[in-house]
Parts: C-alpha cells; sequence; structure tokens
C-alpha cells in the first residue's frame, strides 16, 4: 500500500506534517512545500517500486517488502547514503534514517486520514478518476481547467 | 495499560470536527480521529492535531493568583471567591450594578455561557457580551432582521451538493480547512466555484472565477452582481413574489449600480463582474459561504444583508445545495449568541427590549428585576472602562488586550477598572491587567456542549483532570454566584442543559441523553422527538407573513481611505496555524514553530518603491501605533494592500476602532497605513 496526492486539492494547510510529527514522537516524514503563492504539495516517501533508497543502502537497513519501502533501524549506521540517492529528497538522516513508514500498525497512514482537503488518498483508481474527469471537463469546455 | 478513548468536540474554529482523546494514567497520550463524523469524516487540521499540546502545557495556569506589587500570590480558591464576591459586590453596591461587565467566552460550553448571561443580569447589569461581536454581530443583527434566523442556513456537508460556490471574505481553506473537502467533492461534480478577496489566498487557489476586489468595497461588488441578474432577467421571479417583501426598493436602489460602475469603485473587471453574475443565479443550486471579511466593516450589516439579498433574488436558499452560510471563527461562538451572552439578546435570540422577554425569564429564574435594556457590546465596554463608566470587569476566556482594535488604549482601559477578574487556562495579556485571575480547566478538562457554525450540537466530555487547582468554568461561575448570595445549584453541564432545553425553544429537544450519539442534534430542535433542523427556511421565512425581507443596501466607502500620509489600505486575517489572539496556538510547539512571527504581505511593485526586500524588517504604522513584522512580498496581494494576520500582539495596535453603526463591530479591515523598512 502507498498512497497519493491530488495536488489541485492541497490547500497548504501542513496538517499532514503535524499529525505525521505526532505519531512519530516529534519527528516527521512529510514536508508541505508551496509553488510561489499558487500552489502547495505535501512531499514523502512513494515507496518507489525499485526504491534507490534501498539500493543505496549497504547495510540492508532499507529494503523493499511488498508494495512498501521498509526500514530495520537496528541495521542503520546513519551514513546517510540514502539521503542523497532519493530523487525526492523525502529520506532525512539525523543520526540514523527517517522516512515514511506508512504508519505501520494503523489502519491507514495518518496524513491520509487527517488531511481537511481529502488531498491524500491510498486509491490510486480515484485519483485517477478524479484526473480524468478533470481533463474531459477540461476539453469539453476547451479550455485549460 | 489500557487506553480509553474519549470523544470530544475541537477547541477551535467552528466547524466543529470531533475526535477522541487517548487516556492513558489519566495522561492525554494521543489522538484517535472519528471516520464517521458528518462534518470532518475524520479529519483534523494542524490545529487540531496539536491540540493536546495546550493540555498539559507548562505555562498553564494551575492556582488562583491575585496582584502582589509587580507580581502574583497564589491564594486558596476560597480566597479568590471571596476577592471576587468582594470586588463584584462591593462595585454594584458602591456605583450600581450597571457599573459592571463582563464578557462570556465562545471557547466555553453552552452551559457555561448561559450561566454566565445568567449570572450578569440576575445581578442587574445588562453588559454581557461574548467575542462574536468581533465576528459576527453583523450577521446576527443583518440575518435575524433579512431570513430571520442568525444561523447558516445549510449544513456543511451539503456544500458538496451545490454547483455554484460563491465564497466572499473567508479564506476557509485556511481557517476551517476541513470545509474544503466539501468544496472539492463539488468541484468533481461540474459545481463553478467563485472566490471574492482582496488577496489570493489556498481559498482562491480553488476557485474558477477570482473577484480581487479593494477592501471594504463588497456591497458595491456584490450590488453589481444583483445587478447584472435583475438586468438579463436571471432572477427566480416566482420566489420573490411568494416569499420576499421589499424587491421592488431593492431593484429601484440598484438601477444605477452597472458592473462597470462596481468595477470603478471594487477594482474587479466588469466582465468577471458578469460572469460571476451569472454563474451564481443560473446554477440549480447555488450557495455563498462568508466569513469576516464580509462582517468586520463599519459597514458590516449591509455587507451581510447584501450577501443575503443575492441569495433571495435567486431563489438560493431553503433547498440542499443553496443557502447563505456565515463561517463562524470559534468552537461555540454559535452556541454563546444562541445561549443569550449578548448584549441585545436573552437566550434563544430574545430581544433585550422586549417586555415579554422580561415577562418570561423573570417567571423561569424567578428574579423580578432583570435589566429590560440591551448592555454594551464587548467593545464599548472597553471604552466605557476608559471613561470610569464601567468599574468593574469580569471576564472568561477572552483576550481583549490582543483581539481588539487599537490594543494599546485597551490595556490602559482595562488598567483604569477598579477591580478586573479574567478567568482563562493560560496568563494572557488581559489577565496580566487583572487584580484576580482564576484558572479554568481547558476543553477535554470538562463537559458540555458546543454548537458549531452550521447550528449543530454536539457533546464533549471530560477526558482528563485539570492541571492543577484548576476548575472548569461551569463551577468557579457556580462558586461565584453563591458567594454573591443567588442560587446556583447546578451539579453538572446536564443540568444546565436541562434548563437550557426548558427556556431556549430552538434547544427543546436537545437533552444530555440524545447527544451522547456522535454528530449530535441541529438546531432548531423544539421537542425530544424532533429529529433537528439541518436545512433552513424551506418553508417560509419566522418573520412577518413568512417572508424574507430584501433591504436595499447603499454602497458606502470604509472609514479609512488611502491618503498621501497612510497610502495603504491594511487587512488584517488568519493563517492556517494560528488561531485568534493566539493564545492557545502560539504556546503550542508544533504550530509556532512553523509560523514564529508577525508578517506583513505586499505586493512586489509595492515594496520595490519602498526599498524592501522579501524577509525585511518593516514598521507598519496607522493612527494608532506602530507594529514591527517581517515583509512577505507576493504578487498574490492586491497593490495598494497589504495584510497582516491578527494572532500576533502587533497587529491589533493598528486596527480602527471605527465600528458598524448597528452590530458595533470594529472595521478590522480596513486600515489606512504606511511601511517603511527599519534601519
Amino acid at each position: 500500500m502507498a498512497f497519493y496526492v491530488d495536488i489541485r486539492r492541497c490547500i497548504g494547510c501542513r496538517s499532514c506534517e503535524v499529525a505525521c510529527e505526532r505519531v512519530h514522537g516529534g519527528r516527521g516524514h512529510v514536508q508541505v512545500h508551496f509553488v510561489g503563492d499558487s500552489a502547495s504539495v505535501p512531499l514523502f516517501c512513494h515507496h518507489c517500486e525499485e526504491a534507490s533508497c534501498a539500493t543505496a543502502c549497504s547495510f540492508g537497513a532499507l529494503f523493499k517488502e511488498g508494495e512498501r519501502t521498509a526500514f530495520d533501524v537496528e541495521k542503520c549506521t546513519g551514513c546517510g547514503l540514502c539521503s542523497l540517492a532519493c530523487p525526492f529528497g523525502v529520506v532525512w538522516t539525523d543520526k540514523i534514517a527517517h522516512k515514511c513508514d506508512l504508519c505501520d500498525g494503523r489502519p491507514e497512514p495518518t496524513c491520509v486520514a487527517t488531511c481537511p482537503a481529502d488531498a491524500l488518498s491510498t486509491d490510486f483508481d480515484l485519483l485517477a478518476r478524479r484526473a480524468r474527469s478533470r481533463a474531459a471537463r477540461a476539453a469539453a469546455q476547451g479550455g485549460r481547467r | 495499560m489500557t487506553k480509553v478513548l474519549v470523544p470530544t468536540v475541537c477547541p477551535y474554529c467552528g466547524a466543529g470536527c470531533g475526535f477522541f482523546v487517548a487516556v492513558e494514567r489519566e495522561r492525554a497520550v494521543g489522538i484517535e480521529y472519528m471516520p464517521d463524523h458528518p462534518v470532518g469524516e475524520g479529519a483534523l487540521c494542524s490545529k487540531g492535531n496539536a491540540s493536546l499540546e495546550i493540555l498539559h502545557h507548562q505555562e498553564r495556569l494551575t492556582s488562583p493568583l491575585k496582584r502582589k506589587g509587580d507580581g502574583w500570590a497564589k491564594m486558596t480558591w476560597d480566597e479568590a471567591i471571596g476577592l471576587v464576591a468582594r470586588g463584584i459586590g462591593e462595585a454594584i453596591r458602591e456605583d450600581g450594578p450597571d457599573k459592571v461587565a463582563f464578557l462570556a467566552s465562545s471557547k466555553c460550553t453552552n452551559e457555561e455561557n448561559y450561566l454566565i448571561q445568567k449570572l450578569a443580569r440576575l445581578l442587574g447589569t445588562p453588559h454581557i457580551d461574548n467575542c462574536a461581536r468581533l465576528c459576527h454581530a453583523p450577521s446576527v443583527v443583518g440575518l435575524n432582521r433579512s431570513l430571520g434566523a442568525a444561523g447558516m442556513t445549510n449544513p456543511i456537508p451539503d456544500v458538496a451538493n451545490s454547483r455554484c460556490i460563491f465564497i466572499i471574505g473567508s479564506n476557509l481553506a485556511e481557517n476551517h480547512p476541513v470545509i474544503s473537502r466539501w468544496v472539492h467533492r463539488a468541484k468533481d461534480a461540474g459545481a463553478v466555484v467563485i472566490v471574492a478577496d482582496p488577496r489570493a489566498t489556498p481559498t482562491s487557489w480553488m476557485a474558477d472565477i477570482f473577484l480581487q476586489l479593494t477592501p471594504g468595497t463588497d456591497v458595491a461588488l456584490l450590488n453589481g452582481i444583483a445587478h447584472q441578474i435583475i438586468k438579463e432577467g436571471l432572477m427566480d421571479r416566482e420566489y420573490i413574489a411568494e416569499r420576499t417583501r421589499g424587491f421592488e426598493e431593492f431593484e429601484e436602489s440598484i438601477r444605477e449600480f452597472t458592473p462597470e460602475k462596481a468595477a470603478e469603485i471594487t477594482g474587479v473587471p466588469a466582465e468577471e463582474i458578469i460572469r460571476a453574475a451569472r454563474a451564481y443565479a443560473s446554477s440549480p443550486a447555488s450557495t455563498i459561504l462568508y466569513s469576516m471579511g464580509i462582517t468586520q466593516h463599519t459597514t458590516g450589516t449591509e455587507n451581510v444583508q447584501a450577501v443575503s439579498n443575492l441569495a433571495l433574488i435567486t431563489g438560493q436558499i431553503g433547498r440542499p445545495g443553496t443557502g447563505v452560510m456565515p463561517l463562524r471563527g470559534q468552537n461555540n461562538v454559535q452556541g454563546a449568541c444562541d445561549m443569550g451572552a449578548l448584549a441585545e439578546f436573552y437566550p434563544g435570540y430574545r430581544r433585550a427590549d422586549d417586555p415579554g422577554t422580561i415577562e418570561f425569564f423573570s417567571a423561569a429564574w424567578e428574579a423580578p428585576a432583570l435589566p429590560t435594556s440591551p448592555g454594551l457590546t464587548a467593545t464599548e465596554m472597553i471604552g466605557a472602562a476608559a471613561s470610569g463608566d464601567i468599574r468593574a470587569m469580569y471576564i472568561v476566556g477572552e483576550d481583549p488586550a490582543n483581539s481588539d482594535p487599537s490594543s494599546l488604549s485597551v490595556k490602559s482601559a482595562l488598567e483604569a477598572l477598579d477591580f478586573l477578574v479574567v478567568q482563562d487556562i493560560f496568563m494572557t495579556a488581559t489577565a496580566q491587567a487583572a487584580d484576580v485571575v482564576l484558572p479554568a480547566a481547558a476543553w477535554a478538562e470538562k463537559e458540555g456542549s458546543f454548537t458549531n457554525t452550521e447550528r449543530r450540537v454536539q457533546w464533549s466530555s471530560k477526558a482528563v483532570e485539570p492541571p492543577g487547582s484548576a476548575l472548569p468554568d461551569l463551577e468557579i461561575i457556580c462558586m461565584v454566584a453563591r458567594s454573591l448570595g443567588l442560587d446556583f445549584d447546578y451539579p453538572d453541564a446536564a443540568s444546565v442543559l436541562a434548563e437550557i432545553n426548558r427556556t431556549v425553544p430552538q434547544y427543546a429537544g436537545i437533552t444530555r441523553e440524545r447527544l451522547a450519539k456522535e454528530g449530535g442534534l441541529v438546531w432548531p430542535c423544539p421537542s425530544c422527538d424532533h429529529p433537528g433542523t439541518p436545512i433552513l427556511h424551506s418553508s417560509g421565512f419566522r418573520l412577518a407573513d413568512g417572508r424574507a425581507y430584501i433591504v436595499p443596501v447603499p454602497y458606502r466607502p470604509a472609514a479609512e481611505g488611502q491618503s498621501p500620509e497612510y497610502p495603504f489600505l491594511l487587512t488584517t486575517g488568519r493563517i492556517a496555524l494560528h488561531h485568534n489572539a493566539g493564545s492557545m496556538t502560539r504556546r503550542s510547539p508544533s504550530l509556532i514553530g512553523r509560523a514564529p512571527d508577525l508578517f506583513v504581505e505586499i505586493n512586489p511593485a509595492d515594496a520595490e518603491k519602498l526599498g524592501i526586500g522579501d524577509g525585511d524588517l518593516v514598521d507598519v504604522s496607522t493612527e494608532r501605533g506602530v507594529a514591527q513584522a517581517a515583509a512577505r512580498l507576493t504578487e498574490g496581494m492586491k497593490r495598494g494592500v497589504v495584510f497582516m494576520p491578527f494572532h500576533f500582539p502587533g497587529t491589533n495596535i493598528l486596527t480602527t476602532e471605527a465600528a458598524d453603526p448597528e452590530a458595533r463591530i470594529p472595521e478590522f479591515k480596513v486600515s489606512a497605513c504606511r511601511i517603511a523598512r527599519r534601519n
């Protein structure tokens, strides 16, 4: 299970950041970035199919486990190669590596559950449907939306 | 160790999201979401997620305090209540009850607000108000007049059923974030979103049509839209004939108000005004959401009236997906008003100057000598404190020293009082001026009902004990009342709600037992078998002949305009990470860490002329004073207008006391100012 963002919906409220921090003992794994004054987007681990962080990790601390990129804190040496390897800048190293764990043990990631604007979802098909219907409307109206 | 999940209502905005506080060993250890909640569906904004940070906060007030020299001395509750009774009692005996004023709190429960206003009125003073005066007093006055009820007409989730959503003077994406999920749901189904605001905000990101008007020109914009609707015959003639009165005078009053004239005043291109008029009037279901960008003006009541005029001439009210939706700012500002913590209304919006009201409450409270006229409003009380007409004040959970306009003069007014009691959870700037400070319980440390912006009454349970010897406001009010010789025998919130069921018709069927259900009940709920009324006005209005009133509103400019000395218009508002005067959010590490400083937004072209770069420290000055802020350059700001959030003490030093003549709300949204880079 991974989760996805509908950037059309993100309102930049940073609720995902605060919620993630709250359930991870003060260390969050989401960062909301602002694109000028016109949009915002939460950045978080995509649990890549071919995870460069896992490839880079010489100690087996980061590894693929089904769809997710898992992390074994016991094996982490804090070398920081994973942070350098991540193309999205969402693996951080501060003594050890920190990244999204999909809120292991919870029914869904906390950021997804808390997003006020419903911008985050684990349902890829839902987001794809929304995007397609937006595109269809834009085409029908001959405009950019 | 077992974890217990206690259902509570979020202490921040008026959306009324619910969540569970997880309690372990008598400490609040976490939050669990409430996926079945009707408003938020489990979602919480950043403030909701951070709310537990204030429960066990080290700066919480834990003991009653009295002033001792320049500092404070702790005292027992017995001593504290004795001091309060003596201070208030002496003022009443020596100067008369009308020299004493009470401020109730839109953060307290319905039961607590009911008791505070009852205490004030039983003591004989008409001066009771709450900070609704600073946010939605014009909605109370304006909507009561035009629609016969002063609440949001439709539920928040009903926004999803709308096909045109007109958001004016509200940055709901930051201030009521969960509402944006319903706006987006409507957009998914093809709804058009119109946003009118002097600044581009995350709310305007959702807009199909963005009307960037000059602050204080809302009536001109709304009249221009109405003119175009009538000109194109897009009004609902049948609805106007059957359900309203006043249309002819209204039509006459805006005959000259063409979109071109509106464009000249507002700075919004006429073609955009025409687009908005067509979208709003021709959609099968249109709703208007508004907030303090409409109300916080010297023309606040007129702005509200102009909003409801649009809904009435197009018949966009009384059905799913339609409505007039004032978004209230605090978790119980709706309830504080419903409970009569207002200068001009007894509980249930019974007018204070109506002899029938006095007769009813004299009988209900067995009190022969109730005050028979409207009292001073929240801001008038401060003026009266400065002039000596008010000698003692009892302020519960409000911080006028930060939240009122021209705040430097507020502080000196509070210091001029003979006696000031402040009851709060933190040592606020207002409490700093008090003689006695009483430590209160926060939302999760007590129980009671809260009414959200859509009139939904929800029960919030007690999760943990208050810190130290702090007590729920309800217990404190009862102790004070008893020490002043009143018979306040209320063992718990449920017993107060039972009295509210008898005295407030809208709440007659909203009993403690029925509130046990998640999601609560929506007033009016006149009897115990009534399901509540999510949509108002579906079968006429509670006014003469059941008709709503279309009121002509001429355009008047704001009290202050640009001048050579003060060439900019300062407008104020809120940001996602803070709440109101900030006494809670500025102490919440995960919020203040993300938004630590006061800033002023300015258009880059304006900044360049002044030699101001992004991040530069600037002095913003008005006739009232000077505040320091960091410049934030943004194209989203209209030229000639600057914006500051009011969560930091600096902002309200600058704002004007000029107020709406009827609703007495200050014009926080327009102050003439100048800006200079600090050397």
